[in-house]
């Protein structure tokens, strides 16, 4: 690791000498028992795209919440432009040019692009919306930073990195001069990372700052000028992107080897335990968006499912976990045909679910941790006797998954909400495994958490894949379809359309395929 | 354990809160008509001088919280669903007058002769609220509306079976009743067991449904406690698509907690009908079935903080006619309930946002993370005492937050 104090010369755009844009001295915020952020020191050129990066729990969200106003810090101080502020919401962070792009997009699909951009400081004349001036101040920003938004185009006609620069230019309408964008690339293809990256250099070079929240750190390396890594709640360096390799950022930040996803030695055996036949799904107009799929899965297999959201992969775990009825086709679990079972009776015939939206699909944020542990689990032991809930029972085996999936809570009865993204996501791996079932249906399972959990998690994937599960794996880290990965399928547009050997893929050609760019023809 | 004791004290403190709200603005209401609110308060808590005008006092006070306290469980277990049964008023209605004709119809020895009276007014209540079920998960009927719908329906079709095949009473007779319920068919009184006490009779009697009533509140209790079946009732209260990826099947849930709803629904008029009336009337109590839906936000979906609630508006009640005594209007207790609601509403919602913090902070001390860190935030309350009905949306926004 390259501690680089030293000005970043080079590069032209962020001289030595330039102002600091944000500096943050000594923030400290505890929290009753703990101190989120302790001693934090922040220093941000003008003009510069600043990585942050450290593990989930490591206090970034506290520390951007700092900045943009959502709590005030106990101890230190914030400057922006070398003067020191009090933000009291993050109105006032606004105010003071700072803008923040979330991680989930806050954008109402049924407005158009001109509509969201304004929504909340519309330009009025005479109490009415100024369209005019709002399209010609929208269409300048979108010139100028080469957004490439059409105004009048309706959101949910964009794909996932047009939102993304919707929600930039929603930013920037607002007279941002300091962007912070919270895991901008977690929802985002490599091409898209691409443009993305293209358009921060096109804000970087219209003197704007950056602040580029991640914990992909090759991407990190790409983009940033400079980066400071955090690590238990403190900033434990920066570094200097060009002089710093991956492995020694990730060993900053989480003080150990990066684990890679990377699994050994093939373990499929012959037993088919899914068979997806023929399986279409349409939506509600009969349109299909699972088309005529068919896959096998074997028993010690991992099937990887690659594609852009929203080409009919959450449909198609609709279909394998019965959520949806199927318009044709069979589903076959073993020697079963379950396509006319229920939910209920797929779960308990060995079908294990890591859903792709935890908060909306695999807990229950308002109930305690042993009542998360029932959820989906409420006709087997150990939680339940006969029609009864066996409330010790669960309580005793919530804090033996807290324990062996080192799930950080003050105890089984906490509320789920209470524990941050990685934790809960253990929590739910925890409890599928648990009930020791033949087939894991996982979507995103390391989707939003930090790298210590993501490392848990493949590793229980592999090991449970050793003994024989089969795991249907969607994901958007193409690293790790790659890494993980038997048998690995392209899905576009509610098809199959290519099944490439994960051993020799590249993540670029992967890519390629999933935007429809490639044929598998063109593969390999 | 630190951390329930909060909860237990956050869960109170929305209800307390509430009440004095409500006490503060009575106050007001009542000075600005021209009486004074600390005399009107001091009519309403005096019970009586001699010990028999107290006993009286609490007798009917516990004879009116008896169904309240019924009404406010069959709204409570839809609520603890995410539905809302706003039907319970026809429910109860139509099973009344139906298990009252039936009652005076059958001879039976005595303990048969109450169980078909009970499970009549049960199947009754049940199939009445089964109805609005059946609407939502085979054609998408809002809940809501139907069972407003169906109230209407109910209350023509009982003053129909009043007036014309079930009517008991001679023509002519200025209150129409169906046919008084034989002594069988009548639940005895509990004086004995408060003479027994040594408290002095009472001049009405103590109603003997109270220890049905009870019963049906520990069984509901354990019912969504304790039992699975509750578990997904609660589950998909907190969260429908979370209940339903864990293989509740969402819409037979739906029809079965209408169902259950509907038969304590059908229990609430048997009290007064088997306690004192034993005939249904023109005059029978009416409104029990809205009072219960306030009586179940009071007590925040939960059977004991429904019986705390159900005593509290029975206890206002009563204060009705010692106020007119008074010479200050009664209209007085009504504004009070009202503003309870109201204000219980607001205080659960600021109790929630607390018990929150508080849970966020618990989350905290557990790691270096403020535990929101990537989107856990509120969504809207409904107003069913703090239990969310949680919509679903993905990757729902953190705006709620600021």
């Amino acid at each position: 690791m390259a501690p680089a104090d030293s000005p970043a010369d080079g590069q032209g755009t962020a001289g030595g000498d330039a102002p600091l844009a944000v500096e943050l001295r000594r923030i400290t915020k505890r929290f009753p028992g703990v101190v989120a952020n302790r001693d934090i020191e922040l220093r941000v050129r003008r003009g510069e795209v600043h990585a942050i990066v450290g593990e989930n729990g490591a206090g970034k969200s506290t520390l951007m919440k700092t900045l943009y106003g959502e709590h005030r810090p106990d101890e230190g101080e914030v400057l922006v432009d070398g003067r020191p502020v009090q933000f009291r919401s993050p109105a006032d962070a606004i105010a003071a040019g700072i803008g923040m792009v979330h991680q989930h997009f806050m954008l109402a699909d049924n407005f158009t692009v001109l509509e969201n951009v304004v929504l909340g400081s519309e330009p009025t004349k005479r109490g009415r919306l100024d369209v005019a001036e709002a399209r010609r101040r929208i269409t300048d920003i979108s010139d100028r930073y080469s957004l490439g938004l059409d105004p009048d185009a309706l959101v949910e006609d964009l794909g996932v990195g047009d939102r993304q620069r919707v929600e930039i230019a929603k930013v920037l309408y607002r007279d941002a001069r300091i962007l912070i964008l919270d895991e901008p690339t977690a929802v985002l293809v490599p091409q898209e990372v691409d443009e993305l990256f293209g358009n921060l250099a096109e804000l970087k070079r219209e003197g704007l700052t950056v602040i580029f929240i991640s914990h992909k750190l090759d991407e990190v390396r790409r983009v940033a000028d400079s980066i400071t890594v955090i690590r238990r709640g403190t900033t434990v360096g920066t570094a200097d992107p060009r002089t710093t390799t991956a492995k020694q950022l990730a060993e900053l930040m989480v003080g150990a080897e990066l684990p890679t996803p990377e699994t050994r030695e093939s373990t499929v055996r012959d037993t088919p335990v899914l068979q997806l036949v023929d399986v279409t799904v349409t939506d509600a107009g009969e349109r299909p968006v699972v088309d005529d799929v068919t896959l096998t899965v074997r028993e010690g297999e991992v099937v990887g499912i690659a594609g852009v959201e929203g080409n009919g992969q959450a449909e198609l775990v609709d279909a394998i976990m019965g959520l949806r009825p199927l318009a044709a086709g069979r589903v076959l679990l073993g020697t079963d045909d379950v396509t006319a079972w229920s939910t209920r009776a797929r779960r308990e015939a060995g079908v294990g679910f890591i859903p792709e939206d935890r908060h909306r699909q695999g807990m229950l944020l308002d109930a305690p941790l042993w009542e998360n542990r029932i959820l989906g689990h409420q006709t087997r032991p150990p939680a339940v006797k006969g029609p009864f809930i066996d409330r010790r029972g669960a309580r005793a085996d919530t804090a033996r998954i807290m324990r062996e999936y080192d799930v950080r809570a003050p105890g089984p009865d906490t509320l789920a909400v209470a524990l941050s993204g990685g934790n809960q996501q253990k929590l739910i791996v925890g409890r599928e495994m648990s009930a020791e079932p033949r087939l894991l249906v996982a979507a995103h399972p390391t989707r939003g958490v930090d790298v210590g959990a993501q490392s848990v998690v493949w590793e229980l994937l592999k090991d449970a894949r050793a003994e024989g599960l089969g795991i249907v794996l969607i994901s958007a880290d193409l690293d790790e379809l790659i890494g993980l990965s038997d048998t690995l399928h392209v899905m576009l547009r509610g098809r199959l359309v290519a099944t490439l050997d994960p051993g020799r893929v590249t993540p670029e050609e992967l890519g390629g395929h999933m935007t429809g760019a490639r044929t598998t023809a063109g593969a390999s | 354990m630190t951390g329930l004791a909060r909860r237990v004290g956050l869960s109170l403190f929305g209800p307390l809160l509430a009440v004095l709200v409500a006490l503060v603005i009575s106050a007001l209401v009542i000075a600005l008509i021209g009486e004074d609110p600390i005399a009107a308060f001091r009519v309403m808590v005096d019970l009586g001088d001699s010990p028999s005008q107290q006993v009286q006092s609490i007798v009917v006070v516990l004879n009116r919280a008896v169904p309240l306290f019924l009404a406010g469980l069959a709204v409570a277990v839809a609520f603890r669903m995410g539905l809302f049964n706003i039907g319970v008023e026809g429910q109860y209605r139509l099973a009344t007058v139906l298990a009252a004709a039936v009652g005076a119809a059958v001879v039976l020895p005595a303990p048969l002769h109450l169980l078909v009276i009970v499970v009549v007014a049960m199947v009754v209540g049940a199939l009445w609220a089964g109805i609005v079920g059946v609407l939502k998960v085979t054609r998408g009927v809002s809940e809501v509306i139907s069972s407003i719908m169906l109230n209407f329906i109910a209350l023509g079709l009982a003053s129909y079976l009043l007036t014309g095949p079930l009517r008991g009473s001679p023509p002519g007779a200025s209150i129409i009743t169906t046919s008084e319920i034989p002594g069988s068919g009548r639940v005895p009184s509990l004086n004995g067991l408060l003479t027994g006490l040594g408290l002095a009779e009472p001049r009405s009697g103590l109603y003997g449904f109270l220890l049905v009533a009870i019963v049906v509140g520990v069984v509901v209790a354990v019912l969504l406690k304790r039992t699975r079946f509750g578990f997904d009732l609660r589950a998909t209260g907190l969260s429908p698509s979370a209940a339903t990826a864990s293989g509740v099947d969402a819409r037979g849930m739906v029809v079965k907690t209408m169902l259950i709803s509907g038969a304590i629904a059908g229990l609430i008029g048997l009290p007064d009908l088997l306690g004192s009336q034993y005939d249904y009337g023109t005059e029978f109590t009416a409104g029990l079935g809205f009072l219960g839906i306030a009586v179940a936000l009071l007590g925040r979906s939960a059977p004991l903080g429904i019986a705390l609630a159900a005593l509290l508006f029975a206890f206002l009640d009563r204060a009705a006619l010692p106020l007119q005594f008074a010479d200050i209007p009664s209209s007085v207790v009504t504004i009070i309930q009202g503003t309870i609601v109201l204000a219980v509403v607001i205080a659960n919602e600021v109790a929630r946002r607390l018990a929150l913090r508080s849970a966020e902070r618990a989350g905290a001390s557990a790691g270096p993370d403020s535990g929101v860190g990537d989107g856990g935030t509120p969504p809207p309350t409904s107003p069913d005492g703090g239990q969310r009905v949680r919509a679903g949306v993905p990757g729902d926004p953190q705006g709620a937050q600021a």
